[in-house]
């Protein structure tokens, strides 16, 4: 505590020493000190509930703990974990799960964000409310909204059956959550529906920093809409696309609640992605070691992937 | 830029079309929840509740254990909140400002640390929670919900910080103030606007939360959040679906009543946060 006068009694020095405004934040010796101090706490905090679980979750993943013996210092280092996982068809297959959802829902909630973000960036009366609406799904708690969905999609009584029945689409109602292929749709349209604000507002942030004047001089220079849209829109906004791009992918690859409250990762693992498989293994099945090392292989997948996006996109920017 | 008429009301008309497909769901809540439970098994569904019951929420509120849920879901999230925001203030600032050694590596692993799967980062905290007795506590959330909201409140603040010139509280240290001074009485109310918004976005994270409130809490009833009360709704009464709608409105509520007021605010963080 005693570091809290510090900055106050280090200030007469500098502000001597230093030219036009007295004092000089800049100066390394002044502004590290004060600067480690603010930085503190929330490095402390950052360590304990953040850096330390991750290294014991990679620790847990060497052993074999059941839940029984968390304790898991005991038992010898092993990868034994990582051998089983590598041969487990259910792994390879929540993979290919987890990779096709990533594709479609990333793919299609970036088309709905940025085709709801056009729409509302145009001018018209009644903007700032068409605005505050179409964010409004952003604000509903996901599991509030999952269970929605599922009414939504009740196979007897859901109106979402109903419409399409109406629609003449389907011949009778559809059971949603019993067979693979339409328990995928429901998980993909319940997690673009939930996506797809966050992407709106990033990307109509982006619409807005873009200079009048350019579409005007395209226009005189007789570009088309679809050319203004490619030559101008995109390069504009091509570093908040690829922002967005990161943070949904991630999203999608990490998402628990939606798919565990729709589906449960059902059926017949149609929905199982690797958060799914983690946590079913860890508080289902309680093989805590073995889902720590589905999680290490999920937080190397993530750390790949954005690494890649960031650096393709930050190629984009310059 | 102006439009013809036809053009105009084709803008409209896409409009209307597409916020009704996108907020369907929630007018769906909204219906099913006034709806009397015989309406519910009808087909075709009612679109507009013939004689709407509010009798429904009366019992919820009076008769269930909603409100406990709805209570404990504040505590949490107020409480994960203030202490987030307290030390994310803080570094914001200081890697705002302060060119230090290791500032960026601290910088660069907040931005990480939002790519770690809550699914792993649960086991570790389960054993932890486990250890310290912290299982079936509330606490247990709020230390959870920390480990979200701080790498995301310090990388949204630092944001608004880098874009509050130098000057002023240069500016405010020439007038006599010292560096804490500045801080607290002339930046803190020039980015008030980035803490609400930041602070709402804090919220919305932890009040937003199944997992961990899920996995901590199962065996604690009484320390249920809303979101896991609600979940066990699905199970329990798979037919009292205006029952399920009211609960599900409620916990949604404070949410939605926050963003109204605050998604101008909310919109420019999100952006200034992850444009940089």
């Amino acid at each position: 505590m005693s570091e809290l006068s510090q900055p106050r009694t280090d200030l007469a020095p500098v502000r001597r020493s230093s030219g036009l405004f007295g004092i000089d934040l800049a100066s390394p010796r002044h502004a590290s000190k004060l600067g480690y101090l603010l930085l503190a706490p929330a490095a402390l905090l950052i360590l304990a509930i953040l850096v330390y679980p991750m290294l014991l979750a990679i620790d847990i993943s060497f052993h074999d703990v059941k839940f029984a013996t968390l304790s898991f210092g005991a038992s010898e280092y092993t990868l034994a974990n990582y051998q089983k996982l590598f041969s487990s068809p259910d792994f390879w297959k929540a993979i290919g799960v987890t990779a096709q959802l990533l594709v479609v829902v990333t793919s299609i909630s970036m088309a709905v964000g940025m085709g709801t973000a056009l729409l509302v960036n145009q001018q018209f009366r009644g903007r700032s409310f068409a605005r505050m609406l179409i964010a409004l799904p952003w604000a509903i708690p996901e599991v509030v909204a999952v269970v929605t969905w599922v009414w939504i999609l009740d196979a007897s009584f859901g109106v979402f059956n109903w419409l399409l029945i109406k629609a003449g689409l389907v011949g009778g109602p559809v059971s949603w959550f019993s067979q693979p292929g339409t328990a995928f749709s429901a998980v993909t349209m319940v997690m673009v529906w939930k996506g797809y604000p966050f992407i709106s507002i990033m990307i109509l942030a982006g619409l807005q920093s873009i200079p009048e004047e350019y579409y005007q001089a395209a226009k005189v220079d007789g570009a088309n809409v679809f050319q203004r849209f490619f030559w101008i829109t995109i390069p504009c906004i091509a570093p908040v696309l690829g922002v967005t791009l990161i943070l949904t992918i991630l999203w999608v690859f990490r998402d628990f609640s939606i798919i565990y409250v729709l589906t449960g990762g059902g059926p017949v693992g149609a929905t199982e992605t690797l958060a799914i498989m983690t946590y079913e293994e860890a508080f289902n099945f309680f093989r805590m070691g073995y889902a720590s090392a589905i999680g290490v292989v999920t937080l190397l997948i993530c750390a790949i992937i954005s690494a890649f996006l960031v650096k393709k996109t930050s190629h984009a920017i310059y | 830029m102006k439009r013809t008429l036809p053009q105009s009301i084709l803008l409209y008309v896409t409009l209307v079309l597409v916020i009704a497909i996108l907020l369907f769901p929630v007018y769906w809540m909204v219906i099913t929840s006034l709806a009397p439970s015989n309406a519910l098994r009808s087909f075709p569904p009612q679109f507009w509740p013939q004689n709407p019951q509010w009798q429904t929420y009366t019992n919820l509120i009076f008769n269930s254990d909603m409100p406990r849920w709805l209570m404990n879901s504040a505590l949490v999230a107020v409480a994960a909140t203030a202490i987030s925001m307290l030390v994310s203030v803080l570094a914001a600032y200081s890697l705002s400002r302060y060119t230090m050694r290791g500032s960026e590596a601290v910088g660069l692993f907040i931005l990480m640390s939002k790519m770690l799967p809550a699914t792993m980062l649960i086991i570790p905290l389960f054993s932890i929670f486990r250890n310290l007795g912290l299982m079936g506590s509330l606490w247990s959330l709020v230390i959870a919900h920390a480990t979200a909201i701080v790498p995301f409140a310090t990388w949204m603040l630092k944001g608004y910080f880098d874009s509050i010139p130098q000057e002023l509280e240069q500016a405010a240290q020439v007038d006599g103030c010292t560096p804490w001074g500045a801080l607290f009485r002339v930046i803190l109310p020039v980015a008030a606007p980035g803490l609400a918004a930041t602070a709402l976005y804090g919220f919305v994270l932890s009040w937003a939360d199944y997992l961990y409130a899920r996995t901590f809490l199962a065996n604690a009833a009484g320390n249920w959040t809303a979101n896991v009360g609600i979940a066990t709704f699905k199970g329990e009464y798979q037919t009292d679906w205006n029952v399920i709608m009211a609960a599900s409105l409620l916990a949604a509520l404070p949410i939605m009543i926050a963003y109204l007021f605050l998604q101008r605010y909310l919109v420019g963080g999100l952006a200034a946060g992850a444009g940089k």
